[in-house]
């Protein structure tokens, strides 16, 4: 009798360890959150001297102008420009990589190996790679473009505000672009081959068989792929921040910047923490509206 | 083009016969494809090798032109040196070896003990542990935060590698268990129950049985782990502010100078910080990236 109660208790001890640390990190985190975005804290008080602020965080955060800007600035340049670049290139080096011509020249694993190289980099050291590179005077972009004669003098890439979104995707898109390549790889070898076989006997040729057979069989996995780089991307406090610290100005301030500035510079945790729930509200949003959008498409296909 | 040809030679050298019927195939026309592929993938390693060979170049020389005659001239480990010497970076290397290598080890045994009970059980509140796994991948980390950083405060918890170690192994354990879960179901429950008849405790099974038999997939799981912990930015930044404890990647950030940087340092720097997650990686290529795809599109 008590052996078996020990039994069944066991699966709750093996995974109590575990369920142990998410809670603490991330479910307790994720309440008190939302209770310190309505309070008035600073990182110098302990959280009883906190003050109800009301809606004070959040009306603030509209007035102040920034934040639509930020917001927008998240939405639109740091997260789907570079999803959008991402899985338009991403698909043309996946095709690529499945190509029979690599395979003929057996190029394949040299090929697959120099793209996943920028994947092993770790973010940090990718952004001072780039930053070195993308030098105002004397980065090795602007040496070239000189030597050239395309420019007279050196462009300050990251520091003014006509060139600086493109310096950011394009670090980011350098940096991420090896896990798209992979898993749409994968989505590609997953596809039997005997259904282009059949495509074939029944007289499709290249691209009837690319929309009956490929692009249905991908859908799946781009759903995946798209839901999870929005949400990394969308939060993503790294390249930003390293690149341009939100600058020149705040021309490339972005939520999750927004979010470390008002917490940590300007000693406000509880506007910080109403910007953390600002995105967690966002994100939820587009979780669902997304996977209802695609779930649907895939029933009337 | 010289790399597509050499590496033709060699694979002919090594595997002449059953080849040859493809390489007859390789037409002049597949150039149209291979030359720009090949741009690119040199456009994607350019910034590797740049950084590596900046690494290398004098400061003198780093900000003059490069010409054909001074490329390779004066190359040396001075900018190593100065990093080391110079600036904190000896601390901080056995700083992030110390959080992530105990780290590691902690969500390894985490995720092991986890993932038996996720792969072996059919108890109740098992969809909903699995529910928590997969969206705790989609919750924000910089929401978190502000919220651990209190709580930690609370806990007196910041500006110690007890805290960075503890945040690490919070945020590594969900994909962890969700891998180790996966290689688990791929050993036969059978071996286990045999050894429980034999009257093998539970935590004899996992350790004697089959720790042994999913070993490939527990170094994968601590590779992966390990990488992760190594890149991690925010919360070592947040919560070390004493500087004899920051990790390699802070060290990075603080490098980036207000008025110049010295960027043989930085890049030196930034090569030491790549090394262990490079050298990992291509020892385990396959393996991991087939692991990481997998957690990603698990669902």
């Amino acid at each position: 009798m008590i052996a078996s109660r020990l039994r069944s208790a066991q699966p709750y001890l093996l995974s109590a360890p575990a369920l142990l640390v998410i809670g603490l990190l991330f479910l307790i985190p994720s309440v008190y959150n939302v209770v310190l975005a309505f309070q008035h804290l600073t990182p110098y008080q302990s959280p009883g001297e906190a003050e109800a602020a009301g809606l004070e965080n959040f009306t603030d955060l509209w007035s102040s102008g920034d934040l639509p800007h930020a917001a927008l600035n998240t939405v639109l340049w740091l997260t789907a420009a570079t999803v959008v670049l991402r899985l338009g290139i991403g698909l043309g080096l996946a095709l690529a990589l499945e190509s029979p011509i690599l395979r003929r020249w057996r190029l394949r694993g040299v090929s697959r190996t120099i793209i996943l190289i920028p994947w092993m980099v770790p973010q940090v050291v990718a952004i001072a790679a780039w930053r070195w590179i993308l030098d105002g005077s004397t980065g090795v972009l602007n040496q070239a473009l000189t030597g050239l004669g395309l420019i007279d003098q050196g462009v300050p890439f990251l520091a003014q505000t006509s060139t600086v979104w493109w310096s950011i995707i394009a670090i980011i898109v350098w940096r991420e672009l090896p896990f798209v390549v992979m898993v749409l790889v994968a989505g590609l070898q997953s596809i039997p081959a005997e259904q282009y076989e059949a495509a074939a006997v029944d007289g499709a040729g290249r691209w009837a068989s690319w929309r009956s057979v490929t692009v249905p069989h991908l859908r799946p996995v781009l759903t995946v792929v798209v839901l999870v780089t929005v949400i990394q991307t969308f939060n993503n406090f790294v390249y930003v921040w390293l690149t341009t610290g939100g600058g020149p100005g705040n021309a490339t301030a972005v939520l999750a910047t927004e979010l470390y500035s008002a917490a940590f510079f300007d000693n406000d945790l509880g506007a910080g923490a109403a910007i953390g729930l600002l995105m967690t509200a966002i994100m939820a949003i587009f979780a669902v509206v997304y996977l209802r959008v695609t779930s649907t498409k895939g029933d009337s296909r | 083009m010289t790399t597509a040809r050499s590496d033709r030679m060699t694979v002919a050298r090594s595997r002449p016969a059953p080849r040859r019927a493809s390489r007859e195939n390789r037409r002049p026309r597949d150039l149209v494809f291979l030359v720009p592929f090949a741009v690119v993938l040199l456009v994607i390693l350019f910034p590797v090798i740049w950084m590596l060979y900046s690494s290398l170049r004098p400061v003198q020389a780093i900000s003059q032109g490069i010409t054909w005659r001074n490329v390779f001239s004066g190359l040396s480990l001075d900018s190593y040196a100065r990093l080391f010497e110079q600036t904190g970076f000896g601390r901080y290397l056995p700083n992030s070896i110390i959080v992530c290598v105990s780290g590691t080890v902690i969500t390894v045994a985490i995720a092991t003990l986890a993932g038996f009970a996720l792969s072996r059980f059919a108890f109740r509140g098992r969809p909903a542990v699995m529910l928590v796994l997969v969206a705790t991948q989609l919750l924000p980390f910089v929401v978190l935060i502000t919220p651990v950083y209190l709580l930690f405060a609370e806990l007196r918890l910041l500006n110690s590698f007890a805290g960075l170690i503890i945040v690490y192994v919070a945020i590594t354990t969900p994909l962890a268990t969700l891998l180790m879960t996966g290689f688990l179901n791929a050993v036969p429950q059978t071996l286990d129950e045999a050894a429980r008849i034999d009257g093998a405790s539970t935590l004899t099974v996992i350790v004697r049985v089959i720790a042994p038999l999913v070993w490939p997939g527990i170094v994968t799981v601590g590779v992966t782990t390990f990488i992760a912990m190594w890149d991690e930015f925010l919360f070592a930044q947040v919560f070390l502010t004493s500087d004899s404890l920051k990790t390699v990647q802070v060290g990075i950030a603080g490098l980036f100078g207000e008025y110049g940087t010295d960027w043989g340092v930085v890049m030196a720097a930034s090569v030491v910080a790549a090394l262990p997650t490079v050298v990992l990686f291509s020892l385990l290529q396959r393996r991991l990236v087939a692991g990481m795809t997998a957690g990603a599109v698990k669902e």
